[in-house]
C-alpha cells in the first residue's frame, strides 16, 4: 500500500510492501506540524519564538528534540546551528518525525516499508534509493541498497530551505550537494546540513571522520566524493 | 532568417498553379533548423539554469496543402549552477579515506524513491516549459 500526503510543507510518501499502511502514521506526522511549525502562529515553537513560552515549560518532546538539536550544533563545529536565524529546529524535525512514524509502522507489524518526506528516506527491508542528480531533474547520480537506511540529501537544489553557513551568513559555494546515511535519520539530516554549509573543503574532511556514519558529496568540479562504507551500488 | 526563406518559397508556391499546373501536384519538402531558448530561471541560491532546445521544422507542400511539423532534436543547458571556482583546491593526501568519482546521470534506475529535492529541478522545468512554448511558434 503506497499513501501520500502533504504534511509538514512537503509531499510525504509512506509505502509498505506487506501491508497498509495506518492512520495513525499521518495523523502523528500532522501533530508534528502542530506542535513544532514555525508557520504556526499556535505551535510551540512560534510561542518559544516569540517569548509566551519558556523552554522548561515546553512538552517533552519540544524538550527533547531542542536539546538534541543542541548536541548536533556541538557536533558539527556550530555549521547546524537552530539559533541561527530564530529559533528553527525544522532541519532536526522531519527526521525525528519519520524515525517515530517509522516505530508506529514497526508496531503495526511492517517490517518492509519505505518513508520519504521531502527528500529524507527511511526504509525497513531492503529498497534501492536513488540519490537525486542535482542538474538532471529526471536522473539520479547515484543508487543506494540496503537495509535499514537512513539517508538525508541537503543540497543547493533543495527548495524553501536555505542552507547557509551560520558563521558568516553565507549560501555554501562549489558544493552542490551532500547525502549522509547512518542509523537515525534526524542525525543523518543535520550531518548533511552541517557538512553543506561547511562548503566543500571542510565538508570533505568532516564526513571522511564521521563515525557510524556514511556521507557521499558531490562537488561543483563534477567529482562526487563518497566515504568508503557509503551502501551504492556499483 | 529561416522565416525570411520560408516566406520566399510560400511565393513560389502561390505563382506555381499560374505557370505550371502539374506542378502544382508535386511534393516539396523544406526543413529548416533552429535552436530556441528559455529563459535563464532562478536556481535557488545556487545561481541559474537555463534550457536550449534544437527544433527541426519540415514543412511537406503538396500543391496548395501546406503541413508543418516540428520535432525537437536536441536540449541543451549552456547555464547552469556551476559559478564556483573548478579549482577548489582539496587536498588528497588528507583524504585517504573516500572514493572518488567522476559525476554520472542514470536515467532508468531501478530505485523506490529518491533522497534529495527539487528546486534545481524546478527551476530546469521552468526554463524548459518556455523554451517548449517558444518551439511551437518556430
Amino acid at each position: 500500500m503506497v499513501r501520500v500526503e502533504h504534511v509538514m510543507g512537503m509531499p510525504v510518501v509512506v509505502e509498505a510492501r506487506d501491508g497498509d499502511v495506518p492512520d495513525e502514521v499521518f495523523d502523528w506526522l500532522r501533530r508534528v506540524d502542530e506542535t513544532f511549525s514555525t508557520y504556526k502562529d499556535g505551535s510551540e515553537i512560534s510561542r518559544l519564538r516569540r517569548g509566551e513560552l519558556d523552554e522548561a515549560d515546553a512538552s517533552d518532546d519540544v524538550r527533547w528534540v531542542l536539546r538534541r538539536c543542541r548536541e548536533l550544533r556541538d557536533e558539527t563545529a556550530g555549521y547546524f546551528d537552530i539559533d541561527a536565524v530564530g529559533l528553527d529546529p525544522s532541519g532536526y524535525v522531519k527526521g525525528w518525525a519519520v524515525e517515530r512514524a517509522a516505530a508506529i509502522l514497526d508496531r503495526a507489524g511492517s517490517s518492509d516499508y519505505a518513508i520519504n518526506a521531502g527528500g529524507d528516506v527511511r526504509t525497513r527491508g531492503r529498497w534501492r534509493i536513488g540519490i537525486q542528480h542535482p542538474f538532471e531533474s529526471q536522473a539520479v547520480a547515484k543508487v543506494v541498497e540496503g537495509d535499514d537506511l537512513a539517508i538525508a540529501t541537503s543540497g543547493a537544489y533543495e527548495r524553501g530551505e536555505h542552507v547557509r553557513d551560520p558563521h558568516t551568513g553565507a549560501a555554501p559555494a562549489g558544493i552542490l550537494s551532500v547525502t549522509v546515511t547512518g542509523p537515525d535519520l534526524a542525525t543523518a539530516d543535520a550531518y548533511a546540513t552541517a557538512a553543506y554549509a561547511m562548503g566543500p573543503r571542510r565538508a570533505i574532511d568532516w564526513t571522511a571522520r564521521l563515525r557510524g556514519y556514511e556521507a557521499l558529496t558531490i562537488l561543483a568540479d563534477g567529482r562526487v566524493l563518497a566515504t568508503p562504507g557509503f551502501p551504492s551500488v556499483d | 532568417m529561416h522565416r525570411s526563406i520560408t516566406a520566399a518559397v510560400g511565393a513560389v508556391v502561390i505563382a506555381l498553379p499560374v505557370a505550371n499546373a502539374a506542378a502544382a501536384a508535386k511534393k516539396k519538402v523544406i526543413t529548416s533548423t533552429k535552436t530556441v531558448t528559455g529563459p535563464q530561471a532562478v536556481a535557488d541560491r545556487w545561481g541559474y539554469i537555463q534550457i536550449t532546445l534544437v527544433v527541426k521544422k519540415t514543412t511537406t507542400i503538396v500543391g496548395k496543402h501546406k503541413k508543418v511539423t516540428r520535432k525537437i532534436t536536441n536540449v541543451g543547458v549552456p547555464v547552469y549552477p556551476n559559478h564556483t571556482d573548478r579549482s577548489v583546491f582539496i587536498n588528497e593526501q588528507a583524504l585517504p579515506y573516500l572514493t572518488q568519482e567522476v559525476l554520472q546521470a542514470q536515467f532508468n534506475p531501478n530505485i523506490s524513491m529518491i533522497s534529495g529535492a527539487t528546486a534545481t529541478s524546478f527551476a530546469f522545468e521552468q526554463s524548459l516549459q518556455a523554451a517548449i512554448l517558444q518551439a511551437e511558434k518556430v
